[in-house]
């Protein structure tokens, strides 16, 4: 009860103590949002290579038939809640008016990629529709229709980061030309004293049936999607059956990747040894990765240097318990005849001293409760901060083309929060330990002396 | 006098105040290792740009180009603040190694290799033909046939520390480059069947600019042959940019200025050309404002950064106020004494400004001295935690960074020491208003005494 008295009154008494609260609360809130933001972009990070590609892909050193063959398959296990096609090749797409940008070319199977990954919800025209996601293109029944990316037919604005997707859903119908090539003959040419062979140039026109807007600035920027079928009839024109070169698969419900992992590569052993008539190194070559593992070096980059960026702050925040400590110390100073008459009505060292740590765990506590609030109150409005940011000083902070996505992540994360938070309790009392020995040290009889 | 000589004792007796110095040199140290290495990224980005572009550039971002450049290249040639002059072919090409079935869309320059090394650093950054650059694309197997120079991280892979495998030659490879052809107005110059141009060139040699995304993306080809695949090189030739190399005493700036003036005039006297619309899109731009876009990332994270230390100084600023105020609070007597035998009131707020400005310069050189020995070792330290730990400051086989920078900038040691100073200024000032305002005649009673 002592103690309860004795650290509101020096809380109320003692203004100087709310300067070490305000230092608590500044760096808890900065390390709160710093931990958040870095948290926030590795978990969009991760969610969107998940939208883009499934949870596993299957990725053989070559490209294989009998593709619809081995989805029944694995459709059929307990792991696997749905899986898609996707034939790949680059390419260069030439836009009206002279404009050519260079493009990864995904054939796609729209229908069922819609039931892989969130896919349909990134098309502009046909994300409310009911129906199943096509390539059809109104008023052009025989013309082939594709998606294209956002950023492949428009540049965000300079200075608000933001499509203009009015003019963008503009594009919808519109001809362009691709222009992608595969061999078709290996051979050795005369005269060019090197090693040759015949590459075709295929060039494929079609329509924009609908715009593809992921919010990827990546993904925006270079993927354009195609039928599976007019991919494989364009690059392997001589196939016989249908091919692909990489299956993406969502996983059912709350299955254990490792496990999901290792049912896929039993059911494609079989397949590719029986259907395929391929031998053990191929089989053994293939990939199956989950989408985090992909992405895998370039997190652990980012998680290091977030955890290098918190160091710093943690080391410049270390000033926060010289800041405590000078505090309490002169706490300790000013009120040495306090202490002297708690001590002469018998209190005890310890007990001196435990005042002087728990009001600096208080401390620690109403800072860091504080910098939490307001670390949460930022985080969450990050967003709308950058906004005003851009608007009172015309600088643009985050831009998509740079941070990969139109929007900072803004999601708090709580076990880093209590963390800080504890840290900032354990500092605050660790301040106040020299000063809490000097208090417990004191001599009643030498600081109660008449003189 | 007395104002040095009462500061200097009470640094030197008043223990607490070490704590400030402490506190100041913590957080000098913190920024000056922080801003070093920032610095030297942000400065080692610029300088790698200015040599990948020269000084000035005059070209559109139109894949279609402009007419007439080598009219306006003339001019540059006779006026006399131009060194050198490169023009330059712009585009995207689809790449295929003969006899594999990948295909790569990259981003092609065409160049004239002598002309390009004179304005800007192509030359050095050659690996094969660094000491002959006008060879650059003659392939060493087969000098006879035409030759690219591919981006580096194109062909090959860091490794671990950054080193790249280079062979004692460049590898045997055929690559067929292809580039849909653009009309002046834009639209494809072939029609019917194949509408790209294709031609087969020889791997020759690499170029490494320490731009991640150009070497990534670029594949460098003789300008005629560039111009061809494009589709530019018809009766009325066309390009998609000058670059200018300024003689050494002309400034960025005015050197722009006078580019932009000539070509003011020229636009002026080609109004009546058949394609004097396509002058209309082309801008000059310093290599500053033309690598804007990528530099200006940087230079915001550094702001950023900046922005960050200033909010964390604060506490730097807390606790000179409270070392100060406990300081001001035992010394009421000193004071007392001073102002009675007649120290002014500005005198006092000198003479605590005084000890804070030794505190701010102590903290500053401590923190100082330790962040140059640390940065000093640096590198060292970081091989140590590679080879221990297999720890890096950033994994080299993804980022296009050598050796952490450490070379301290004095205009930023400058700025960070001054900073210190206005900061244990700034917390020792309401300190110091107090003790200017305390009574002699109420801290000199003999009941305080």
């Amino acid at each position: 009860m002592l103690k309860l008295f004795l650290w509101l009154r020096y809380l109320r008494k003692k203004k100087i103590v709310f300067l070490s609260i305000a230092a608590v609360a500044l760096s808890v809130s900065l390390l709160i949002v710093v931990a958040s933001l870095f948290t926030g972009f590795i978990n969009v990070f991760e969610q969107s290579a998940v939208e883009t590609i499934g949870d596993v892909v299957l990725a053989p050193p070559i490209k294989f038939a009998k593709y619809p063959l081995f989805i029944e398959r694995l459709e059929q296990t307990s792991a696997v809640s749905a899986a898609t096609a996707t034939l790949s090749a680059q390419g260069l797409l030439h836009l009206p008016e002279g404009n050519v940008r260079m493009v990864s070319i995904w054939g796609i199977e729209p229908g069922r990629r819609a039931k892989v990954m969130g896919f349909k919800r990134s098309l502009l025209k046909q994300k409310e529709s009911p129906d199943e996601a096509s390539f059809k293109v109104s008023g052009f029944p025989e013309d082939i229709g594709g998606f294209v990316g956002v950023g492949v037919v428009a540049a965000p604005d300079e200075k608000t980061d933001e499509y203009d997707l009015e003019a963008v859903e503009k594009m919808v119908g519109q001809s362009v030309v691709l222009t992608t090539g595969t061999v078709i003959e290996n051979s050795k040419q005369e005269g060019t004293g090197g090693a040759g062979g015949r590459f075709k140039r295929k060039i494929v026109p079609f329509r924009i049936a609908d715009i593809v807007f992921t919010g990827v600035y990546y993904v925006d920027k270079i993927f354009i999607y195609l039928p599976i079928e007019e991919v494989q009839k364009t690059l392997y024109p001589n196939e016989d059956g249908q091919v692909a070169d990489q299956i993406q698969i969502k996983l059912a419900g709350d299955v254990e990747a490792d496990l999901a992992k290792a049912q896929i590569r039993g059911v494609w052993q079989v397949f590719a040894a029986e259907q395929l008539g391929w031998g053990p190194y191929l089989i053994r070559e293939t990939s199956i990765k989950t989408a985090k593992q992909m992405q895998s070096q370039y997190v652990a980059e980012l998680r290091k240097q977030m955890g290098v960026l918190l160091l710093i702050i943690v080391v410049v925040s270390v000033s926060v318990v010289v800041l405590i400590f000078c505090i309490f110390y002169m706490i300790v100073s000013i009120k040495q005849r306090d202490i002297a008459i708690i001590k002469s009505c018998g209190t005890a060292s310890s007990s001196v001293a435990l005042i002087f740590v728990g009001f600096g765990a208080c401390v620690g506590i109403i800072g860091s409760g504080i910098g939490a609030a307001l670390g949460y109150v930022i985080t969450k409005n990050i967003n709308t901060i950058e906004e005003w940011i851009r608007i009172i000083f015309g600088l643009k902070l985050w831009k998509s083309s740079v941070y990969m996505f139109s929007k900072i992540p803004s999601e708090v994360n709580w076990v880093w929060a209590l963390v800080f938070v504890l840290l900032a309790i354990a500092a605050a009392a660790i301040g106040t330990l020299i000063p809490a020995i000097v208090a417990a040290r004191t001599r009643p009889v030498e600081i109660l002396r008449y003189e | 006098m007395y104002k040095i000589i009462l500061a200097i004792r009470y640094l030197v007796k008043r223990q607490i105040a070490y704590f400030a110095v402490l506190a100041v040199a913590l957080y000098v140290f913190t920024v000056v290792v922080v801003m070093t290495v920032l610095t030297g990224l942000v400065t080692d980005f610029k300088q790698k740009n200015h040599s990948f572009v020269g000084d000035c550039v005059v070209g559109t971002e139109s894949l279609v180009g402009f007419a007439y450049y080598e009219d306006f290249m003339k001019i540059l040639e006779r006026s006399d603040f131009v060194e050198g002059i490169s023009p330059v072919i712009k585009s995207y090409a689809l790449v295929s190694p003969v006899e594999s079935e990948q295909n790569l869309g990259v981003e092609i320059m065409g160049i004239d290799v002598v002309r390009h090394s004179g304005v800007t650093g192509f030359g050095q950054t050659l690996y094969y033909r660094k000491d002959d650059v006008s060879k650059a694309f003659k392939p060493v197997y087969a000098p006879n046939l035409a030759g690219c120079v591919i981006g580096i991280d194109l062909a090959l892979q860091r490794d671990a520390k950054g080193r790249y495998p280079y062979g004692s030659g460049p590898t045997e490879m055929a690559l067929a480059i292809s580039c849909f052809p653009l009309t002046a107005k834009g639209a494809l110059a072939k029609v019917g069947g194949g509408m790209v141009n294709t031609q087969t060139f020889y791997y020759s040699d690499n170029s490494e600019s320490g731009l991640a995304r150009v070497d990534s993306s670029m594949v460098y080809l003789p300008f005629e042959q560039a111009q061809l695949l494009c589709g530019m090189a018809g009766p009325v030739k066309r390009t998609n940019a000058i670059h200018i190399k300024f003689k050494p005493n002309v400034g960025l700036e005015a050197g722009c200025e006078e580019v932009d003036s000539l070509w003011q005039s020229f636009g002026r006297e080609k109004a009546g050309e058949k394609q004097a619309y396509l002058l209309k899109n082309v801008a000059v731009q310093s290599w500053k404002d033309y690598r804007r876009a990528f530099i200006a990332a940087m230079e915001k994270e550094q702001t950023m950064m900046t922005a960050m230390f200033a909010l964390v100084g604060i506490t730097t600023v807390f606790i000179v106020f409270v070392v100060f105020y406990m300081i001001i609070s035992h010394k009421s007597k000193d004071i007392g004494i001073l102002k009675s035998i007649g120290v002014s009131n500005g005198n006092i707020i000198k003479l605590f400004s005084g000890f804070a400005f030794l505190v701010g310069i102590l903290g500053s050189a401590v923190g100082l001295f330790s962040g140059w020995l640390f940065l000093l070792k640096i590198n060292r330290i970081e091989d140590w935690l590679f080879a221990r730990f297999g720890f890096q400051l950033w994994d080299r086989t993804i980022y296009a960074i050598g050796d952490i920078p450490n070379q301290v900038d004095a205009k930023v040691l400058a700025v960070i020491v001054l900073s210190a100073i206005a900061a244990c200024l700034v917390g020792a000032l309401v300190p110091s208003w107090q003790a200017a305002k305390q009574k002699p005649v109420e801290t000199l009673r003999v009941s305080q005494l």
